[in-house]
């Protein structure tokens, strides 16, 4: 009786033991503005992040069934505070890879200072830094978030094509906004539109009526805003409808969130603003199955940049699974791979499936949250872009741009 | 062993980003703990060592005024140089004013100098920064690059540390604390006053600039974001009064303490459940503010308080 007891319960020892020797923790770092100017914008996005840990977590893990664990840093929006999260998140938790560091100067920073030289690959979900294109990365810097000369062009684009011909513009003064202005203000011009007056402006102020009625000078048909709805972006439409000075806006994806609607009024704003978004085609099939299983955290999926939060980290976990071993060194190769065509599509959710693939030996083309996410030679993304106007409903009805 | 290693590293920019602070606490030392300047302007005078060094070693770029390519030897002597030329031109208007209202003249002269930069896109590519400023070392190996540059920074903290010793021994330094303690008694003892105190706020500023200069060639990246009042004005004002103000040993220690707390409390921090971690971000700012809070009520001296000179004849 004993003895045939015994072979199971050692069996199962054996197993357990074996399991505990294998199953360990594959750290990602996750360096985010949680403190600093974007803190708003940034819960979502790590929602986003860990959602897509979640995924791979419950549905057999990584490799021989590790976890993947993402550790939290804070960059606070700042290159001083993001040079020591990532040293802490690189060095101290040896994170195989990073997903961040939520602004572009803080990623600039990072990456230069220390992912790079550690050769450890970045995967930046939100940096739109034109600059962060140009650096020497030996292929290690990677954003599923588009370079913002691509949406200044598209907002441009849809701006002119909406009939205006002349625009006052103003921009808070950082480095998203300023970014994303300059690039406007470039494409309207060379299409044959009219900047009639443009000006920086500073986050946090009570009014902005004094810099309205100066860019209202000059007969304006509406003005194209570049700043963060919560900082300054829904005062100055306040603003300008208040005094009567603008009626018509021109907007980026910083402007949007269902508090301008709540705020500013559905029927006030209905025809008159046009927002662009770094966005996901809402009607593709991986963005939904993305947005439902987002909705059940209690997030809205349509927060800015959460969308990609969960490609960047989904991307890692596809990545390292595809090297076969957490190794820093062989993650970069294995990420253009898995996330680049040939191969069959994988879609957010869906990582027992990615991973019976790769197991297999077969390609796969993962296909994102949003978008098809392929890096080209410099780890960009061409990205899409949406139109947000108001609806009938009072909600933003949002449209793919072509 | 990749474990200790990482550890080993963290440690290494741990002491470099604390020997920067270092720099910023002494200047602040200076002016403050042996002078008696109230000086919040801090994060402007950072801002323009940062700057110019990151202009003058950049290679050519069409985003910001660049392409001088000088070695960082020159970069830091010229943030320096211009950094003392603009705190006497500062000095020359606030110097006359005294306590609060310097504090309040300075940290609005720091305000305008940080809009400045931020805004003046042609110079600086405003709020988006400038990116791939050289590092010194950073063609040597791992760890032998990151050393190198820890050991440049120490050996520079050490070399301001003894030339501010010698100052504040010398009858200099007692004229300062003097003017500190009791100014119409220095004035009435035949000082120029004025002069002192300008030599003190442009010898404290330009120590801060260098500080600047260090922080944009370690982070290979300057933008408006990184001269950010909270660690580059509050937070040194906090390591200097901790560690002990008009005591140079205990600014220093105050740099790396307040430093190591703010960094390192992370590691706890990012062990916690994900929304508890993005709360706590927050409490680490608590921390030092607490961290004030005690060593003001508890210790007013700070962990090293000032040590008075002996009179090197003693009376007998």
């Amino acid at each position: 009786m004993n003895k045939l007891l015994a072979l199971p319960v050692a069996a199962t020892a054996a197993l357990s033991l074996s399991a505990g020797v294998f199953a360990g923790e594959i750290n990602v770092g996750s360096v985010a503005g949680v403190t600093g100017p974007i803190a708003e914008l940034v819960a979502p996005i790590v929602a986003g992040r860990n959602l897509a840990a979640e995924h791979v977590n419950d549905q057999g893990g990584l490799l021989g069934g590790d976890s993947l664990n993402m550790i939290l840093a804070d960059s606070a929006c700042d290159p001083k505070a993001g040079v020591d999260a990532g040293g802490k998140v690189v060095n101290v938790e040896q994170v195989v890879a990073v997903v961040g560091a939520s602004c572009s100067g803080a990623t600039n920073g990072m990456v230069q200072s220390v992912t790079i030289p550690a050769g450890v690959v970045n995967v930046s979900d939100s940096a739109t830094a034109p600059s962060i294109t140009d650096l020497e990365d030996n292929d290690l810097v990677f954003r599923v978030a588009p370079s913002d000369a691509y949406q200044g062009a598209a907002l441009a684009k849809l701006a002119y094509d909406s009939g205006s011909r002349n625009l006052a513009m103003t921009y808070s003064n950082d480095d998203y906004n300023a970014g994303i202005a300059q690039v406007f203000e470039q494409s309207f011009t060379e299409m044959g539109g009219t900047i009639t007056a443009n000006q920086a402006h500073e986050p946090n102020k009570a009014s902005y009526r004094s810099e309205l009625s100066t860019l209202a000078n000059g007969e304006p048909d509406g003005l194209a805003l570049f700043a963060y709805y919560g900082s300054s972006g829904i005062a100055i439409i306040r603003n300008s409808l208040e005094n009567a000075l603008f009626d018509k806006f021109f907007a980026a994806d910083g402007m949007f969130d269902v508090s301008v609607i709540e705020q500013i009024g559905a029927d006030n704003l209905k025809g008159n603003i046009q927002i662009t978004q770094s966005a996901s085609d809402y009607n593709d099939v991986s963005y939904q199955t993305w947005a439902e299983l987002y909705k059940a955290t209690g997030n809205d999926p349509k927060a800015p940049y959460a969308a990609h939060g969960y490609d960047a980290t989904f991307l890692i976990a596809l990545a390292i699974e595809k090297a076969g071993a957490a190794d820093r060194s062989k993650i970069a190769a294995a990420l253009r791979e898995v996330a680049n065509a040939p191969g069959e599509i994988v879609r957010p959710g869906e990582w027992e499936k990615a991973k019976a693939l790769i197991a297999e030996g077969k390609d796969i083309n993962y296909e994102g949250a949003t978008g098809n996410v392929d890096f080209d030679g410099n780890g960009d993304v061409a990205g899409i872009y949406g139109v947000n106007t108001v609806a009938d409903d009072g909600t933003w009805a949002n449209e793919l741009i072509k | 062993m990749e474990q200790s290693y990482g550890i080993f590293l963290y440690i290494i920019s741990l002491a470099t980003m604390g020997g920067i602070y270092a720099m910023l606490t002494l200047g602040l030392n200076i002016q403050w703990g042996f002078t008696g300047l109230f000086n919040v302007g801090i994060a402007g005078f950072f801002a323009i060592g940062a700057y110019v060094s990151a202009i003058l070693t950049t290679p050519e770029t069409t985003r910001h005024l660049g392409g001088f390519e000088l070695p960082y030897i020159l970069g830091f002597s010229a943030s320096m140089v211009v950094t003392a030329l603009i705190a006497w031109g500062v000095g020359k208007v606030c110097l006359r004013l005294r306590s609060d209202y310097l504090a309040i003249a300075t940290i609005g002269i720091g305000e305008i100098f940080r809009l400045v930069l931020k805004n003046e896109t042609w110079a600086t590519n405003g709020p988006r920064g400038v990116s791939m400023i050289p590092k010194p070392f950073e063609s040597l190996a791992e760890p032998y690059n990151q050393l190198m540059f820890l050991a440049l920074v120490l050996v520079t903290v050490v070399v301001i540390y003894l030339l501010i010793e010698a100052a504040c021994k010398s009858p200099w330094g007692r004229v300062m604390t003097a003017i500190r303690e009791n100014e119409p008694a220095a004035r009435a003892a035949g000082k120029n006053v004025e002069r002192f105190r300008m030599e003190a706020f442009v010898i404290g500023c330009m120590i801060m600039g260098l500080a600047g200069a260090f922080t944009a060639q370690y982070l290979k990246f300057i933008d408006p974001n990184a001269t950010e009042l909270t660690t580059t004005t509050f937070l040194v004002w906090v390591m200097l009064i901790v560690g002990g103000s008009a005591n140079n040993k205990g600014a220093i220690l105050g740099a790396f303490v307040m430093w190591t707390v703010w960094s390192a409390s992370e590691i706890l921090t990012s062990r916690l459940p994900d929304d508890m971690a993005i709360r706590t971000a927050y409490v680490r700012i608590f921390l030092i503010g607490l961290a004030l809070q005690i060593m003001l009520q508890k210790f007013p001296g700070g962990i090293i308080p000032e040590k008075r000179p002996k009179p090197s004849r003693s009376p007998e």
